[in-house]
């Protein structure tokens, strides 16, 4: 299972922070593949609507992600905004800051 | 535009009107009594309200219900459940937790400055309770405006501190509100940029106005203090200089133009609202300053008039917002004042012409 995933929006645009990453199960320990897998199982990441949510009338300043899940075969991509009311797709958002937050800090040594 | 509610108009009270109407249906008999009676107060200043008109002194003492906000701050506890619980209510004494307090304080501060220097009665002039929610999600590095609440993150603590820290940013969130209530500028491209530099320049006002300071004095910086020691920056934004606030192997460097030659065209960040926005905001710094003196007395009154001004569409660009500053400003202080030229003047700085 490979993920992308892209952060948008916010207060300000940084450009650091809105390059995609991506994150691919097999160079994850076996432990963590699971529970991503876990995390777009419980979401029913597949049966998501492709817009699950966009910024209310007159909103501002709100985040937006992209996701895109590849596994067996299949491809789905989700645009999802802040807040995320779906708990399970929040779960798996969640998962997918922290880890887009750790993965830009072993790129950046300079 | 916003929903019209009984609930927006019930101001002359301490608590919100939900609650003591809660208490009145809830509470022991004496409390019963109390609210209803509040309730029925309320009422009666409700039938007497009426809108500010220039001359009239900016506190009038007859009317209460004008001039009184009504403030309530919400906890997420960590989730991303709006609007979470009531952890402090208007007239409610601190609560010690750092954010709740810092967003109530900054709420009222934000309500003064535009009920002192304009004579708005909160987002919607029409005494529009303020509610905000803090502590909103895990490690949530963001604040939004909802199109009815604020809502702050705490931060991650590795590059951002809570959102709560800056007041400008409080200011900032409330400003969408107005910007909604007004003028419903579209939250895309050149609309949305002019969005986003309306909330830059009242939250930064909202801060000159606490602190004290002339446009000479100021800062001028969105978000100081938002950063943690990690980061190699010292703001979001510089409405002084677009494009200077950071540079860090993180985050990247600050995307803002500072001059239309440099205009970013993307479809990112909502077509760049956040980005092309430094062109708007370095005009009005370069307005506050050339004109002297507090920035919210000249430039902030001409900005505020252009934000009410009926030729201000939703989809407005910078060319027709400048225009209608420079319009705003010969109305304000006569055709030909050098208030109107140094409008005009700064933003042929920026590089948009206005003949
Ligand atoms: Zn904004």
């Amino acid at each position: 299972m490979r993920i992308r995933f892209k952060t948008e929006g916010g207060i300000a645009h940084f450009p650091g922070l809105s390059q995609p990453v991506t994150i691919d199960c097999d160079q994850l320990p076996t432990q963590e593949a699971r529970e991503v897998e876990q995390l777009v199982a419980d979401a029913r990441f597949f049966a998501l609507p492709a817009g699950a949510g966009a910024g209310r009338q007159g909103a501002a300043d709100y985040r937006h992600y992209t996701i895109t899940v590849e596994a067996e075969g299949r491809r789905h991509t989700v645009q999802v905004s802040d807040p995320v009311a779906d708990p399970a797709l929040q779960r798996l958002v969640a998962y997918l800051q922290a880890k887009a937050r750790a993965l830009r800090r072993v790129r950046s040594p300079e | 535009m916003y929903q019209r509610t009984a609930q927006r108009h019930s101001l002359f009270c301490i608590l919100p009107p939900h609650i003591l109407r809660s208490i009145a249906q809830n509470g022991t008999a004496q409390q019963r009594t109390a609210s209803m009676q509040t309730l029925a107060i309320d009422h009666t200043f409700r039938a007497l309200r009426t809108r500010p008109r220039l001359g009239v002194p900016a506190r009038p003492r007859m009317l209460p219900a004008e001039g009184m906000k009504v403030r309530t701050i919400f906890d997420a506890r960590h989730t991303q459940t709006l609007p979470g619980e009531v952890v402090r209510i208007e007239g409610g004494p601190p609560t010690g937790d750092v954010a709740v307090d810092e967003a109530y304080d900054g709420l009222g501060a934000t309500y003064d400055f535009f009920w002192e220097i304009f004579e708005r009665n909160s987002i919607d002039d029409e005494g529009m309770p303020l509610d905000a929610t803090v502590h909103f999600g895990q490690n949530y590095d963001n604040a939004f405006w909802d199109g009815q609440r604020m809502v702050f993150g705490d931060g991650d603590g590795d590059l951002f501190n809570r959102f709560t820290i800056s007041l400008d940013i409080i200011g900032h969130e409330l400003a969408h509100g107005v910007t909604e209530d007004e003028a419903q500028l579209i939250y895309f491209f050149q609309a949305g940029a002019l969005n986003e530099s309306m909330s830059d320049v009242f939250g930064s006002l909202v801060k000159q106005y606490v602190l004290g300071q002339t446009a000479e004095q100021a800062d001028w910086l969105i978000g100081a203090g938002l950063f943690t020691a990690n980061v190699n920056g010292v703001a979001l934004r510089s409405m002084k200089a677009p494009g200077t606030a950071y540079n860090d192997p993180v985050l990247g460097k600050d995307p803002q133009p500072a001059h239309l030659r440099d205009f970013v065209r993307t479809f990112e960040d909502n077509g760049g609202v956040h980005i092309n926005s430094g062109i708007p905001n370095r005009a009005f710094y370069l307005a506050a300053t050339k004109l002297g003196g507090y920035a919210w007395e000249k430039a902030g009154r001409v900005w505020y008039e252009t934000l009410r001004d009926s030729r201000l569409r939703p989809n407005s660009g910078f060319q027709r917002f400048a225009r209608l500053t420079v319009s705003n400003a010969a109305r304000l202080f006569g055709a030909g004042s050098a208030e109107e030229q140094v409008v005009r003047q700064s933003w042929s700085e920026v590089g948009i012409m206005i003949h």
